[in-house]
Parts: C-alpha cells; structure tokens; sequence
C-alpha cells in the first residue's frame, strides 16, 4: 500500500512502497514469481500428501509438501522448471521427500533436454543443509541432486537464488555452488559451515555467532558477489529476481563453470599469507582483480 | 525556660548538631581527598574509595535503567563486605549480573526498585533464599519522587558522557534520570559520584554543573546501555497488524487521539508501521498521533517523514538514531549541540498529565481488568507502566479525547486518560493471558510484599484490545458488566469461555465490545505488505540512511 | 506430536479446496477440502500435546461462523489460538474465493 501524499518522500521511500519484497514470500509463492505469469503449475503439491515418513516417528509435525515446491512452467517464454525451499520448515532441511523432489524434478528436466526440449532450472534454495532427523538419506539424496545439477548445467542453466532469511548452509551451500549461476541478495548468506558451528568448534575468539554485521561480511550476498561466489547482487524486490533470473536464463549455458576454475581457486589460497589476518575487505580486494569469469 | 525559649538556644547549647549529613559528607570526602585531582579521581582507587566514602547501611542509588553506571557497580561489588555491608540499594532498573551480587556478597541488604527484566528471576532467587529485602517495587517516576522523601540517598553513583576538569558534566541523549538523581543528593549532603566515559576540556553543553558534583573517574569503558524500545519489523505478525489496525480505527480515530505514549513491545510498533499506510488510507494524517512521549525509537520514522508527527518527547535514547535526531530538531527535543535531550521524569510527568493515551502489553490480565508482568518465579517490577497506566486525578485540562471518556451526564463529570491494555489472548505455549487470579497475588504473599504487585489496575483501564476485538471498559456499568466485556474479548482462555454468545452479542449491540467487522477491520486484510517498513534497512532507507541500526540488528 | 481429531455436524458447501500457512514455529498449515459427507472433519497433528479442550474451543467457534461441510487437516507447531484462528479464517476466504 503506498504512503498517501509522497510528494515530500525521496524516490527510494516510495519505491519501498511500490515494489514486492521476495524475502517475505514463502516457497510457494517464491516459485509462482520465478515463473512466466499463468505458466505454473505444481508437481506433488500439498494434497498429494507426500510427506515424510519419518518425522512423525520421531514426534515432529510434518509438511503436506515436505517443505519443499516442485512446479514446472515456463521462464522468459521457455520451458523451466522451478523449485522452492521453505525455509521456515524445519530449517529448509533437506530429507527423504524433499530431497527426491529436487532430484527428480532436475532428472525430469535433464530428460526433456535430452529429448531436445530446451529446459532450464531455478532453485530458491533457502535451507541449512541436511535434516538430521533424516541424515543418511538426506547425504544420500543430496549426492543425487549434485549429480542431477552437474549433468542438468551442460544443457541448460541451472540458477540457484540465495534470498534469506535462511541462506544456503551445508549441503545445500555446494548444491547452490554447482549451480550454473548464483543470485543473492545482500540479506543473504552463502557458506557452508554455520555460525554456530564454527564458534562451537573454533571458539567465540575466533568467530562470536552473535556479532551479526561480521557474519554477513563473511558470507552475506554482498561479500560473495565481491569476490565472485555469486554472479548477481539484486535488491530485495521480486522484480528484480526474476529479471534478474530471466536474463541469466538467457544467457544460456556459461562457457566455463566456476567449478572447472580448479586452477585458479587453487592458486588464490596458495597466495594466502596464512601468517597474517585477512579481513573481508582484503579478500574483496585481492580476488576481485582476478575476477571469477 | 519555656519551650519557645529552649528552641531559640543555639544548637550547641541545645545538645544537638542540625549539620550531621554536610559534617558526615566533609568527612567522608577528606579520606579520599589526597588521591584527587580537584575533582577527578584515579580509576585505580575506585574500589578503595567507595570503601572510603560509604558506611554501612546507606542508602545508594545505583543508576540504571537504559543506561547503567556499570563501571561503578562493578566496582561496588568488589568492595569488603566487612567494611561495607547492608547497603540499602535504589535502583530504577536491576539489569546486571553485579547487582544481584551485590545482594550475595551481603554488601547490600535492602532492595527498592522499579523494573527487573532478565535479572527477575535472579530477584525471586534472592528473595527465596532471603538474601534481600525488598522495601517496594515501584514506578520508574516514584522512586525518582521517594528520592526527596523517605529515600533520600546517602549517595548516589551515576554515568555521564564527558566531564570536563571543572566537574561540568555532560549526560547527552542518554540524560535519563540523571538530573533527579543528582539533586536529590546534591542538594541535601548527599555524595556525588560520577563515572564517565571520558574527560575533555570542553563539554558540547554543560547539562549538570561541576558545583553539584562530588567524584569524578573516568571508567574503563564506556557506560553500558541497552536500545530498549528498538523492535524489528521483521518480528512483527500477523495478529498484531490485526490488532494494529483494530486499535487505530477502533480507538485513536474513535477518540481523536492526537497526544499519546506506545508501550514498548511489537504490538505498538505495528501501529506505528501502519500509520503512513493503513491510517492514510482513512484520511487521519493531522488528526491523529500528532504529539507523542516516546523513545526516539526507529518504527516512528516514517510516520515522521510522513508527516504525521509534530514533537517526541524522550525518556531515554535508542541507540543507532543520532544522526536522524540531530537531523531532525522539529521533531525531538535537542541542545543547541544537536544531540538528543532525554529526561525521565519529565517524561514520565508528561505521560502522567499530558497525554490523551497509554496503550501497552502485559503479561497477564484478570477477570476484572487488573494486569500483572510478575508471573510465579519471577519478580520483573513494573517499569514505567503504572503511571502512565493510569489516569491522572489532577488533570484539568481538556482535549476531545479525554472528554471523550465521559459517560452519564453528571454536572461534576470529568474526562479520563485512555489507558489501553493490547494483548494476544495467549503467549505461546499455550499459556492463557487472561486468568481468574493473576500470579501477582501468590507472588506477592511469597516475597511478603504488603499488597499485590499489580502494574495496572483495572479501574483504569479504559480499553482492552485483543485478537479477537475491543472491550470499550470504560463505557462498562457496574462490575458484571466490566467482567462480561473483559470476557467477550478473551477468546477461548478459560475466563472467555466463561461468557455466553448471548451476552457478547448484546455488548456488541451496545458498542461495549466491538469485533474486528464491527469497525470495519478485515481479518483478510492483516498483511505484512501493510506496514510501511517490513525491516530495519526498510527503516534506514526511510531516514535517508541517517538511522544506523544497532549491529545486532544488522542482517545485510 | 499429539494428532486429534473433530467432527461437526454441518453442511455448508465448500467451493474450492485451500491450502494455507507453513509449519514454522509459532504457525501452522491447514489443507482444507470439500468433506466427502454431509459433516465437517478436522484432523490435528500438533506439536503441543494435552490441549484438546483448546482446540475444540477454537473449531467450535470457527464452525460457528463458517458451517461448512469441509475435510481440513491441520498441522500444527505450537500456534497460539490466536494464529489458529486467523489461519482458519485465511482457509475459509481462499476456499471461497
């Protein structure tokens, strides 16, 4: 709803009032914006009721849709097919059903190429990585994914987009970093071990979970666009994602993907100074002369 | 001799001295007088000092409400406790681990305070294992009031900004109580004792002179203070923009509502939020919400930028707002250096006299209105809610608003304060709000406080909101009345399952309860898009990049 | 996790089926259905056991206002009755919309 009167109000105010934030959308939601107006249409959505079998035994209370939304539509005028992560369920974690979701809507996808049906994949991915109440499947099922994202990016671009509040940690961090190309807003993060993680092994001198601004100087969307882990930087505006989708989209199949560059990350930590300490800042200034591309 | 002749003898002749508090401060001061610099002394001495200039069973304020004279408690509670024990303690706010150890090291006996918070369990310990004396939980203002009564301090220990060599001091946007504490010690031979974060040659403005201070030293680090009434709006739910919307169209637009306080809490922060948008769209810009008392907290900025806000009024400051206030001086109260001026008891007198409407949230509400933030296990005080909450006798004057208030005709009616009490009928885990028999009275019977701690009496309490609707108490006739309205709005807790459909659709009719449709308000339309800020870059980008939210609520 | 489970004898048509909420803290998902009889059911699964009284207290109100034959499943993780209702009300407006 727009402020009344915004004659008085700068330019960026009233924008606030105008654009849609894509933070504040759930998966569902998140998945009909990443797809062409009218094109969506869900795979084992909630009344199919493929839940997971597991968390109930363990007395925790499960999702219609695992947490998890597969649709297949069209993006820019292309067959795609975009999948969502809830990340307000159970963390975005990634098990049995979810995991076979995001595996099987990436096979299917591969198949129709292979079938010379141009199709492209969008992940919101929005999770901490393995549910541990289904950790061996979920390992298993992530490797699948990795596989299908691996064998799916040769045909067609498959863009993860990191928007927050969850971020991408764990197995799904190496997921989002398989990808084609990477979209993070600066709420974001990208990183695969968690805060809490790390000051539990390295200890609060090493790294406070609490110190908010230095988190995100590490792994927020702004830092990893900085130093190549992410190939856009788009405001909060729903907007701006899907542009931002549709372009790379576009592009179609990168050259070279960041995970061929074997080479050149090796060289980056070999000339790391291990005996002094870099900050954010450094990194920024030091990889980004090379650039990622 | 007659009596009146006795009298007149001078006081020597009479065998007694009128001149034992400036006699026993000379003294005090003279054991610490060769470690000064004038008036400044050596952080090293600080524990020696204190040990120097207190006596056991002095009274001592110990600031602390938003900002804390940290280095000096914790310096107290290192004191000897066989030099000095059974101190008795004035406190606005216990906020640290080194004021409950004051109390376990029996350097300090006797408690009076307002507001206890993340130490209200620590409180109810000490009470229970009788390590403390509770004299009274009070209001913020009342203490603040006792300090020229029957608590008049022995000292007071206190934080400021800067000092400078003279002993001026500047206090800044954190003033707070400050100015009260010191002159109720200042003036009646009372010590002085300042930390401050630092010493320079010039202060940006005098706000205490150096003729009413004792000791100065300078602290290891600067005084803690904590952005209260900072609240993100990525907290902020569903239900409360429900209740939001309820309370602006329901009450503020009923009433006319132009002068008001907003409790701390995501409740009131929503109502904020929607006030460039949702109280846009009913056209109440310029005839609402015009003039407030209030922390210069973010939430307000873009009804500020607005235009709907002509002046604030602050207690305290928040943290991260600096440049915005000093970028906006219509707006708040600011020195000529453009820093914030807050004063507690100022602000508190305005809430108390000034103001059309309190509105803020409690934990727990009775059958008759009566609301309580004590629950069993915990002593957490009152903070300033009880006066604000509560109507002011002596008002005179009066606004739309307060003669709104009026019902019957009586030649001698006057109007009210609108005291509004916005709740969830349940926190969660499934823990009803409104109960028959708030905690307070068992609490109260256990800690062998004289009467209940109750934060709010339902006498006035004018309106109750909750997810469910408004219970207009005010226009309630008699205590049955009052009983059903509090019912009709306290959803399915046991004390509103005790009301029949019947009488909460008979209420309705009479427009002593309203539901969410009677005034307009769409369940359907409780979004979050509604608010005109949905995160705390949503606020910067509001200010213009002036606000800097705190690091704790820096997610980008 | 606590599953109940309600019936109410009303008939009211339901014209789309629905589907609401998340299971996030605090909040919950109701799938809501047309009822393949003349009564409405509701299954909960809910993380906060030992408040059936509640929750009856919350339907009873809920089919008060909208009598409709509807199959709703609720999954549920420590919602107030608050929220619950809210939710609920959410449902029945996109069912009907």
């Amino acid at each position: 709803m727009n402020p009344s009167e915004t004659f008085e109000l700068s330019p960026e105010v009233v924008a606030l009032g105008t654009r849609r934030s894509y933070i504040e959308l759930g998966a569902r939601d998140r998945a009909r914006q990443l797809l062409d107006p009218g094109t969506f249409r869900e795979l084992l959505g909630p009344f199919d009721r493929l839940e997971s079998p597991w968390l109930p035994m363990q007395g925790i209370v499960p999702q219609s849709d695992d947490g998890c939304v597969v649709a297949k539509g069209a993006i820019g005028g292309k067959p795609a097919v975009a999948i969502a992560l809830e990340g307000k369920f159970q963390g975005g974690s990634i098990g049995e059903v979810c995991g076979m979701k995001i595996a099987t809507a990436l096979h299917l996808a591969r198949t129709d190429n292979e079938k010379g049906i141009t199709t492209g994949a969008v992940l919101s991915v929005e999770s901490g990585g393995v549910r541990l109440q289904e950790a061996n499947m979920g390992e298993l099922v992530l490797a699948e994914i990795y596989a299908e994202i691996v064998a799916l990016r040769l045909h067609a671009p498959v863009i993860a987009v990191v928007a927050g509040m969850t971020g991408a940690f764990g197995g799904m961090s190496l997921a989002t970093a398989l990808c084609s190309h990477v979209v993070m807003t600066r709420q974001a993060r990208l990183s695969m071990n968690g805060p809490e993680v790390i000051e539990l092994e390295a200890g609060v001198e090493e790294l406070d979970a609490r110190d908010k601004p230095f988190i995100w100087s590490l792994c927020g969307g702004a830092q990893r666009f900085a130093t190549g882990f992410a190939d856009r930087l788009v405001e909060d505006d729903a907007a701006q994602v899907s542009a931002a989708v549709v372009d790379l989209l576009r592009q179609g199949v990168p050259e070279v993907f960041r995970t061929s560059m074997i080479d050149l990350f090796l060289s980056r930590l070999a000339a790391l100074d291990t005996g002094r300490q870099w900050t954010p800042g450094d990194i920024r200034e030091t990889w980004a002369k090379g650039g990622a591309r | 001799m007659s009596p009146t002749q006795e009298a007149m003898k001078p006081a020597a002749a009479q065998g007694r001295s009128w001149c034992t508090r400036r006699e026993g401060k000379l003294r005090r001061l003279a054991l610490v007088e060769p470690w000064m610099t004038g008036k400044i002394l050596p952080r090293s001495r600080i524990v020696e000092a204190l040990e120097a200039l207190l006596l056991p069973g002095d009274k001592v304020v110990v600031e602390s409400c938003q900002k804390q004279a940290d280095f000096l408690s914790r310096s107290l509670a290192k004191v000897d406790p066989k030099k000095i024990h059974d101190l008795h303690i004035i406190i606005h706010a216990i906020a640290r681990p080194d004021h409950i150890a004051l109390f376990e090291e029996g350097i300090a006996r006797k408690l009076d305070f307002s507001f206890a918070g993340p130490q209200s369990l620590r409180v109810a310990q000490l009470v229970e294992d009788g390590q403390v004396e509770i004299g009274a939980i009070h209001t913020y203002v009342e203490i603040s009031a006792r300090l020229f009564v029957d608590l008049i301090p022995n000292a007071v220990l206190v934080c400021a900004e800067m000092a400078d060599r003279e002993g001026n001091l500047y206090t800044g946007a954190n003033t707070e109580d400050t100015p009260a504490n010191i002159e109720a010690a200042g003036f009646r031979d009372g010590l002085v004792i300042v930390q401050v974060n630092e010493i320079v040659d010039k202060l940006p403005r005098v706000d205490i002179p150096g003729g009413w201070v004792d000791v100065i030293v300078e602290a290891d680090r600067p005084f803690a203070k904590e952005p209260i009434q900072t609240r993100d709006p990525r907290d902020i739910k569903e239900l409360q923009i429900l209740t939001a919307m309820m309370v602006i169209r329901g009450i503020y637009e009923r009433h006319q509502v132009t002068s008001l306080n907003h409790g701390v809490g995501f409740d009131t922060a929503a109502v904020e939020l929607l006030l460039p948008t949702y109280g846009a769209s009913l056209g109440l810009k310029g005839k609402i919400c015009r003039n407030w008392i209030l922390n210069p907290q973010p939430t307000l900025i873009p009804a500020i930028e607005s235009g709907w806000v002509e002046s604030v009024h602050s207690f305290g400051n928040e943290d991260g707002m600096e440049k915005y206030i000093a970028a906006r001086p219509d707006i708040f109260f600011t020195g000529r250096d453009g820093t914030l001026r807050s004063n507690r008891v100022y602000c508190q007198l305005a809430g108390h006299y000034a103001v059309d409407l309190f509105i803020g949230s409690t934990l727990q509400i009775d059958g008759d209105g009566n609301t309580s933030t004590v629950t069993r296990g915990r002593i957490a005080g009152f903070g300033g809610a009880p006066n604000l909450g509560s109507d002011a006798h002596g008002r005179r004057h009066s606004s739309p608003a307060w003669l709104s208030m009026i019902t019957g005709d009586s030649p001698e009616a006057h109007g009210r304060k609108l005291v509004v009490q916005i709740v969830e009928t349940y926190k969660a885990g499934g823990v009803p709000v409104f109960v028959e028999t708030l905690d307070a009275v068992e609490v109260g019977r256990m800690a062998h406080l004289p009467v209940a701690p109750i934060m709010v009496y339902g006498e006035d309490v004018t309106h109750i909101v909750t997810e469910q609707g408004i219970a207009y108490l005010y226009k309630a006739d008699g205590l049955e009345e009052r009983r059903a309205a509090v019912s009709a709005v306290a959803g399915v807790t046991p004390v509103g399952l005790r009301g029949s459909a019947k009488r909460t659709a008979e209420l309705r009719g009479r427009g002593i309860v309203a539901f969410p449709e009677d005034i307009g308000v769409r369940p359907a339309d409780a979004n979050r898009s509604l608010l005109a800020a949905r995160s705390m870059q949503d606020l910067a980008t509001w200010s213009g990049g002036l606000y800097e939210p705190p690091a704790r609520f820096r997610s980008w | 996790m606590e599953t109940l489970n309600f019936d109410y004898p009303v008939s009211g048509k339901v014209p789309h089926r629905a589907q609401v909420g998340v299971v996030g803290s605090g909040d919950l998902e109701i799938l809501l259905e047309p009822s393949p009889d003349p009564q409405a059911h509701v299954r909960i699964r809910t993380s906060v056991e030992g408040f059936g009284t509640t929750w009856k207290a919350v339907l009873d109100q809920f089919f008060a206002r909208y009598p409709a034959a509807a199959a709703i499943e609720i999954n549920d993780f420590g919602a107030t009755p608050g929220t619950v209702a809210l939710r609920l009300g959410q449902a029945a407006e996109v069912s009907k919309s």
